[in-house]
């Protein structure tokens, strides 16, 4: 906890990956708005393409932001001193848990403007909620250790997309399915499949994570 | 100046070190032992491995050969357990500077485990020389001198069974040199230290002394 | 018989029974109902090559445990050996799957989710290359490429299996079917298994030639630091 209560005081002060995801997500979400907008698009292919757009518009605006929790470490060469302090285990959790919070704070300001400005329907609100809740907490994994991985390369700023995306596409594809659904319906039932896939490979990620992570921090 | 009694005694004893950065030799077949009440100064000049051989004693670093052995009490300590025995001061490491001086050294005395009390922090602060009225500004706004104090003032927060300093007086004023020579003095009765420098100063501070040479 | 001349004689062997393969492919087994013209005769080498492309994944995954554990830099080279060769053969998975897709569907590519999945096979690998590529320190290029290869696993499984059963796929059916039946004609069946075990020999013999260079390059550079 020490090192998630240092995250958020760092980040407080200097609301920087804030600010990077925050602004990158309105940018493109504004980019998108203006460009399809709620009229532009068939009514045949509307449940698809905004579900698909949602989730293209977090990621892109979460990996912007994410990577930062280890490469500013590095950048900053606090990295070492970190290494040399606190047990591995505390690292990631500290670093995941802020990943998580950063991509939920990026959520509540992101899906309402989106949902307004694509008057994208969702008729069920509380699975569609879980939804986002499980995706954060998914997304934050694997954005979390692909970040530590490429934080000790060099160019990691390209190499994160590199790195994420074929890892990250299984759980787009889950999480844009569920969407449809929890657009669709409001019942539990039918965006269940996906939360089930969604919070397997969480837990996958996850638990992959807590045995390569040493690895990866410590070499 | 700070006082403290160290953690049980670890001897680090490396075998035929060497290492590479790909076609790159940096160290070769380098061998040696710290020992605890001792000071292996490890001398030469810029570029002949000094930081690399710390790096890989440390643990941060891997050998390309050789072998590296922290032991300790009961035997050879795990790999992944160094940390919780070593502080390092190195150039290539830095401190938050979102955070002030106080936070910092309570940050790392939390993840560390240790006490975090302020008086106790408040204590190491002033061991090494540092205003008190620095204590709560932002480590952004510190001189590199005053950056150097409070990452010695870490390094021994815990009270290790090794130290290691890389160019520790780097950066300092000669009261700050005065300060680093307390430091590796008072400890010397159960700690393993280690001093990399080409600085003639801290060369006389070792009980022995490795030689890199380019 | 010297290792060599062992080495010699399995390598003929191995072409006569590829060439063997490839004549029945094409004049012995019979074509497929349902597909158009002579196109069912690809899957005699697009299966394999998936197949060889997915074989490649585990042995790099093996080896990336085993320097994970070891830290011997001749599995850090065999599991460098492995994707190399895994990312040939998807490529080549990618392109005849792509052909086949042209003769069946009039577009070489459809967003199928099994076309998706070999894709992402070859990204997953490029990904790895491009991660050594960025690593100067051999020690540290070998423990992140082998937590990448790991990670890169445990993810896999959810795009092979899992996604192609919830979205509707123009893949035919496969071997590993949800109803657990053989539905392959014998002819056909035998020349299949055949062109498998032939291709698992080509990789085989492939990596075996790479790590064989590999032990040579560091057994030199033991010696020049010796």
């Amino acid at each position: 906890m020490a090192v998630l209560a240092k995250e958020l005081t760092a980040e407080l002060r200097g609301r920087v990956a804030l600010n990077a995801v925050g602004l990158f997500g309105l940018t493109t979400l504004i980019a998108v708005a203006y460009q399809i907008g709620p009229y532009r698009i068939a009514d045949a292919d509307r449940p698809h393409l905004l579900a698909a757009l949602l989730w293209i518009i977090l990621y892109f605006a979460a990996a912007s932001g994410l990577p930062r929790v280890f490469v500013k470490e590095e950048d900053a060469r606090t990295a070492k001193t970190l290494r040399l302090a606190a047990r591995p285990g505390a690292v990631f959790t500290g670093k995941f848990l802020f990943n998580v919070i950063l991509l939920a704070a990026l959520e509540a300001f992101l899906v309402p403007l989106y949902c307004a400005l694509m008057s994208y329907g969702i008729a069920g609100i509380g699975p569609f909620t879980l939804l986002l809740a499980c995706g954060a907490v998914a997304l934050a994994a694997t954005s979390t250790i692909v970040a530590a991985i490429i934080s000790r390369a060099t160019g990691s700023g390209t190499l994160f997309a590199i790195l994420s995306v074929p890892l990250v596409l299984p759980l787009l594809v889950f999480l844009i399915q569920g969407t449809r659904a929890a657009s669709a319906s409001a019942g539990l039932a039918e965006v269940l499949p996906a939360l089930r896939a969604v919070t397997s490979l969480a837990g996958v990620t996850l638990v992959t994570s807590a045995f390569i992570f040493p690895v990866v921090w410590h070499e | 100046m700070l006082f403290f009694t160290a953690m049980p005694g670890v001897t680090v004893s490396f075998r035929t070190v060497g290492k590479r950065f790909g076609p790159r030799r940096v160290l070769t077949s380098v061998s040696g032992e710290l020992r605890p009440g001792q000071v292996l100064v490890v001398a030469g000049p810029n570029g002949a491995g000094k930081s690399t051989l710390l790096n890989i004693l440390a643990g941060t670093l891997r050998q390309s050969r050789g072998s590296v052995e922290h032991l300790g009490e009961t035997g050879p300590i795990e790999r992944a357990r160094w940390f919780h025995h070593l502080g390092v001061a190195a150039p290539d490491m830095a401190m938050y500077d979102e955070l002030t001086a106080l936070e910092n050294l309570r940050f790392f005395a939390r993840v560390r485990g240790v006490d975090s009390s302020p008086a106790r922090l408040e204590q190491a602060l002033e061991s090494v020389g540092l205003a008190r009225r620095d204590f709560t500004k932002p480590l952004g706004t510190f001189s590199s001198g005053m950056k150097q104090r409070v990452k010695l003032a870490q390094a021994v927060l815990h009270r290790p069974a090794v130290l290691l300093l890389d160019e520790p007086s780097s950066n300092l004023d000669a009261a700050g040199h005065d300060v680093v020579a307390g430091l590796v003095r008072s400890n010397k009765a159960g700690t393993a230290v280690a001093v990399a420098t080409n600085d003639p100063r801290e060369v006389a501070w070792g009980d022995a002394q490795i030689d890199l040479i380019l | 018989m010297t290792k060599p001349r062992l080495r010699t004689t399995a390598q003929w062997l191995l072409g006569i029974w590829l060439l063997v393969v490839a004549i029945a492919a094409f004049h012995w087994a019979p074509t497929a109902r349902g597909f158009k013209g002579e196109s069912s005769r690809i899957v005699f080498f697009h299966v394999p090559q998936a197949w060889v492309a997915v074989l490649a994944f585990c042995v790099n995954l093996v080896a990336s445990l085993r320097y994970l554990r070891g830290r011997d830099p001749l599995d850090d080279a065999r599991a460098a050996a492995a994707a190399r060769l895994g990312l040939v053969f998807s490529v080549l998975a990618t392109i005849t799957g792509s052909l086949f897709a042209h003769v069946m569907w009039g577009s070489f590519w459809n967003w199928d989710p099994r076309e998706v999945s070999i894709v992402i096979l070859l990204l997953i690998y490029a990904a790895y290359f491009a991660l050594r590529e960025a690593i100067t320190d051999d020690e540290r290029r070998a423990s992140l490429a082998a937590a990448y290869a790991i990670l890169a696993f445990v993810t896999m499984p959810f795009l092979i299996f899992i996604v192609p059963r919830i979205y509707f796929s123009l893949h035919p059916d496969t071997l590993i079917n949800t109803r657990g039946a053989m539905d392959m004609e014998s002819r056909m069946f035998q020349v299949l298994m055949g062109s498998l075990v032939g291709f698992t020999g080509l990789f085989s013999w492939l990596y075996t030639l790479d790590v064989r260079l590999a032990k040579i390059r560091l057994a030199r550079r033991r010696r020049e630091e010796v």
